[in-house]
């Protein structure tokens, strides 16, 4: 339901919430711990964890090479939660190494806007966005743009991104 | 002199034979040797006459069983199934009508825990035994599978694999069968192959329909010899002889007259498929070819399917009593229906059991423990009938080469996406709202030939999945989808994408906020079709009134300013964008809903909003299967960003006012509770009614009036959102989860509600409300004053110098 929100704080309080934003470390930092599902596979509701499970299971199928069964397991997942953001993740992961990379950028979009309006954009997920991103530029010819997102991932997550791509294995 | 006397007769029978000319044939047959040997010829004649033609109709009749046999032997309706449900642990076994999908689908509820057998299940207390039955697909194949759930109240709390003893995160059951597309003759069958068959089922099928199929060669003459005596003593035709070959060419090729003709043309036909083709291939034949039964108006073939329909289980493992009783139906399926007359069943199952044993197919072991055996049959299922509307338009979606000729006999599956709890709960809620709206309002009841028409549309907002359609009160009444086929005015459902396009800053500024007001008074526009004066439902002028409260009260006039305001093509782009797809005149009236619109898209663009202004393209279904396993179409979840999300959020927003202020507020005091929007939507002289609405998870839209447009008389309100109501309460439960929770991009400021100003501290009056960033009211209540808000403060009250100073500091910042 959309609760309209309380009147603001005070300036006091007002001040005190962009100093404490302030230091926050910003995404990018060495050593950010890139996002894995299973990190992840226990959080939310009951529809939540089972449709991340159901993501996992299709990250394994994607893994050995069974794409279409892999597609069929996130749209299972989306069935049993719409707003999983990691089912649209692993769909657009599974998306940009296909023959229609742009086609990912829908579901990329879809993951990163239910992130943020969960509160759940980590430095860690955001490293998988931007990487996905390039790679989908890279993959339908702006090259430019994508290298420049992927060097980017792989600064934030050198591990999964050091290759300038991501696996099932690495996102499961 | 013989010789010459011989020689003169003979001239004399010469010239006597000339002159008489043509009667002399009639002669010939009466007198001596030489009218035999020209009966004889003749004879001969007609015996090669006679040969030709029936040389000439064995090469007809073998031309016929030929085209039949190696043609497509069968031709099989395409079945489509629903989406299936998916048990996972947290699921709510009640709410998603498990039991009732288990007996749907033709789960037997077994006495105990043991449940060895797919297809069957075991329910007590706190935990449920299902033998989920294997199910067929090239991208996901299901293994049978037997699990244990353990609830706590009616929440699923473990899933365990009583094979491996895992616990599982989630099983799919298999889907459950909608419909089929059905030529005339309204056969279903389920093909089997020989070899996957168990012997016993072919051995009872032998020992009561032809225990010398292996010997003969399409005729069995001395069952046909017994046949004969045994009609010969009756005075009657009370036995045939027919071997399985005979019966199974009389259903291929023959009608089933009792001719003599027609017995021949069988005999030659049986003999020419037993010369041509192996045994097995005939028996396989046979045994997808048979009658079995009746479900419904569908008659049940071969014996995949009868297995199905009567056990609930593939053909493959059908035991030695269950094989019996199918063999025992091929004689009189109906007259000794398991269902109606289980005594008759039980009899001739057990007659078949002890042929089966005289004839050494069956030990004396085997035959005492399946006559012990109860019947013990899967419940009688049946085709959902109010899943119609919804096979007609998936039959739409599919491209044009699957037409009624392949879908009525290709064979193939298709996995669409609808969910049968919601589609079942979707028509009663029309049925019974209809019903009740025309027992309150003798002017709703039926006359002149009409009667009162609705729609249902569910869709999910996320992934476009059609959900439930019911596109009428009854598809045995008019087959017309009023969800997807009519086009009616939208009227003021279509108000949000006016909202929606005054609120996009579109790389400016937005022509409204929230926060701001519209001119609800006289207005009067020229257009082509001469001026045009909008009035509102009450007929009255309402002044200068906030946005919300505009679209609340669904206030015709300041709709109809703010899409001049805005602009029309703007209007006309934002609804495209959204997500409607009829083309919309660009005129003034458009911003109140002037234009027709199908239920279908109009759902579609409410669940654009849903879905934070992200496009879903609508499904009815996943993939399509041919007959040989293969995948020939896949409708991938597919979307696209149309909006920007925090412009989607302030639609949504504005839409949970209609709801809990606005016409829609019926739906709260009708119980239903939580993140709930929506709006009314009533078109000119009441003609048509609308409500059009969404939680964050299922999107639906319902239309009533009637097929030839009339004057209702009553607000969608009391139309439409009755039925909206009903089904949405059913659907969810009253518990439905998730939120709309504002996105990045949305700041929330307080308003003063009666200028739409920033309100600060000291203004007197104050209300939170959502703006795009940066939109924020520049305007102050009181007017001049700083940025500072109080949250604890009495309002009015001063503010102090230090917040005074950080006040500057912070707008300074910004």
């Amino acid at each position: 339901m959309i609760r309209l929100p309380c009147p603001a704080g005070s300036a006091m309080a007002l001040a005190a919430l962009v100093l404490t934003a302030c230091a926050i470390p910003r995404a990018g930092g060495p050593g950010v711990e890139p996002l894995r599902l299973e990190q992840v596979a226990g959080r939310g509701d009951a529809p939540r964890r089972a449709s991340t499970r159901i993501v996992m299971q299709g990250l394994d199928a994607d893994a050995a090479g069974r794409g279409e069964e892999a597609l069929d397991d996130y749209q299972s997942a989306l069935r049993v939660d719409p707003t999983n953001p990691w089912a649209y993740l692993a769909l657009a992961r599974q998306r940009a190494a296909g023959p229609q990379p742009r086609a990912a950028l829908a579901a990329l979009d879809q993951a990163e806007a239910r992130l943020r309006a969960e509160g759940d954009l980590a430095p860690g997920v955001e490293a998988h966005l931007v990487g996905l991103r390039g790679f989908v530029l890279v993959a339908s010819g702006d090259t430019d743009e994508g290298r420049r997102l992927l060097e980017e991932a792989a600064r934030l997550a050198p591990g999964p991104w050091g290759d300038g791509r991501l696996d099932a294995s690495e996102l499961r | 002199m013989a010789a010459g006397r011989g020689s003169g007769a003979s001239r004399a029978r010469r010239r006597s034979r000339r002159a008489r000319g043509a009667t002399g044939a009639r002669r010939r047959s009466r007198t001596g040797l030489r009218p035999q040997r020209a009966a004889a010829i003749a004879l001969a004649i007609l015996a090669f006459g006679a040969g030709i033609y029936a040389g000439r109709t064995v090469v007809r009749l073998d031309r016929i069983v030929r085209a039949r046999f190696e043609g497509q032997l069968f031709r099989i309706p395409s079945r489509v199934y629903a989406a299936p449900i998916i048990l996972y642990p947290g699921l709510d076994v009640e709410r998603a009508g498990l039991r009732a999908a288990l007996a749907r689908q033709g789960y037997r509820e077994e006495a105990s825990a043991r449940v060895d057998q797919p297809g069957g299940f075991h329910w007590e207390a706190g935990r449920v035994w299902i033998h989920v039955r294997a199910f067929d697909h090239p991208a996901r194949p299901q293994p049978a599978r037997p699990i244990e759930l353990r609830l706590r109240g009616s929440h699923i709390e473990s899933i365990r694999d009583r094979a491996t003893g895992h616990e599982l995160a989630a099983v799919p059951l298999d889907p459950e069968l909608v419909g089929a597309y059905y030529g005339a003759d309204r056969e279903q069958r389920e093909l089997v192959r020989i070899e996957e068959l168990p012997p016993h089922l072919v051995d009872a099928v032998l020992a009561v329909e032809d225990r010398r199929f292996e010997r003969h060669r399409g005729i069995d003459w001395r069952r046909v010899a017994g046949a004969m005596w045994a009609n010969v003593r009756a005075g009657d035709i009370r036995q045939g002889g027919s071997t399985l070959t005979q019966q199974l060419v009389k259903n291929f090729f023959l009608t089933p007259e009792r001719t003599l003709s027609r017995k021949l043309h069988e005999a030659v036909m049986a003999l020419l498929v037993e010369a041509r083709y192996e045994k097995e291939a005939i028996l396989e034949a046979y045994l997808n070819e048979i009658y079995l039964g009746q479900r419904g108006p569908t008659g049940i073939h071969g014996i995949g399917e009868a297995a199905r329909y009567y056990f609930g289980k593939p053909a493959s493992t059908l035991d030695v009593a269950e094989s019996a009783l199918l063999a025992g139906l091929i004689q009189s399926p109906n007259a000794i229906s398991p269902y109606r007359h289980p005594d008759r069943a039980r009899a001739r199952r057990d007659l078949v059991l002890d042929l089966m044993r005289q004839q050494g197919r069956l030990g004396e072991a085997e035959y005492e423990a399946a006559v012990a055996e109860p019947l013990a049959l899967a419940p009688p299922t049946v085709e959902p009938r109010e899943s119609r509307y919804f096979l007609d338009a998936l039959r739409r979606e599919l491209p044009s080469a699957y037409d009624h000729e392949l879908l009525t006999s290709g064979g193939l599956t298709i996995h669409s996406t609808l969910d049968l709890r919601l589609q079942q709960l979707a028509t009663e809620a029309l049925r019974q709202e209809l019903a009740a709206l025309e027992k309150a309002h003798p002017a709703l009841r039926p006359s002149g030939g009409q009667r009162l028409q609705g729609c249902v549309i569910a869709l999910r907002p996320q992934t476009g999945e059609v959900l439930a359609l019911v596109g009428g009160r009854s598809y045995g009444e008019s087959q017309f989808d009023r969800c997807t086929q009519a086009r009616r005015p939208a009227g003021s459902a279509f108000k949000p994408f006016v909202y929606l396009a005054a609120l996009e800053a579109g790389g400016g500024t937005p022509a409204i906020t929230l926060a701001s007001f519209l001119e609800d008074t006289p207005l009067t526009l020229e257009t082509p079709a001469g001026p045009w004066q909008p009035a509102n439902y009450d007929h009255e002028f309402h002044g200068r009134v906030p946005v919300r409260e505009a679209l609340e009260r669904s206030f015709n006039v300041a709709t109809a300013r703010l899409g001049q305001q805005v602009g029309i093509e703007r209007v006309v782009d934002m609804a495209h964008r959204l997500g409607i797809t009829s083309p919309l005149p660009p005129v003034p009236s458009l911003a109140l809903g002037a234009a027709d619109l199908s239920p279908l898209e109009l759902a579609r663009a409410y669940a654009t909003i849903a879905n934070g202004g992200v496009r879903p393209e609508v499904r009815t279904f996943e993939d399509l299967v041919d007959a040989n396993g293969e995948v020939r179409e896949r409708r991938a979840i597919a979307f696209e960003r149309v909006l920007d999300p925090a412009t989607s959020f302030l639609g949504v927003s504005l839409l949970a006012g209609v709801v809990d202020r606005g016409t829609g507020r019926a739906l709260r005091s009708g119980g239903l509770t939580g993140p709930v929007v929506g709006k009314t939507g009533t078109s000119d002289d009441s003609n048509d009614a609308w409500f059009a609405g969404f939680t964050p998870e299922l999107v639906v839209v319902v239309w009533v009036g009637f097929d030839e447009p009339r004057g209702m008389k009553l607000p969608a309100s009391r139309l439409a959102l009755p039925v909206w109501l009903h089904f949405v309460r059913e659907a969810t439960g009253g518990d439905i989860r998730g939120d709309f929770a504002p996105p990045p991009g949305v700041v929330v400021a307080d308003v003063d509600p009666e200028t739409g100003a920033l309100a600060l501290a000291r203004c007197p009056r104050r209300r939170p409300e959502y703006f795009l960033e940066g939109t924020e009211p520049t305007d102050t209540c009181p007017a001049g004053g700083i940025f500072v808000r109080e949250r604890e403060g009495e309002p009015g009250e001063p503010a102090s110098p230090i917040e005074r100073w950080f006040d500057r500091w912070i707008r300074g910042l910004l």
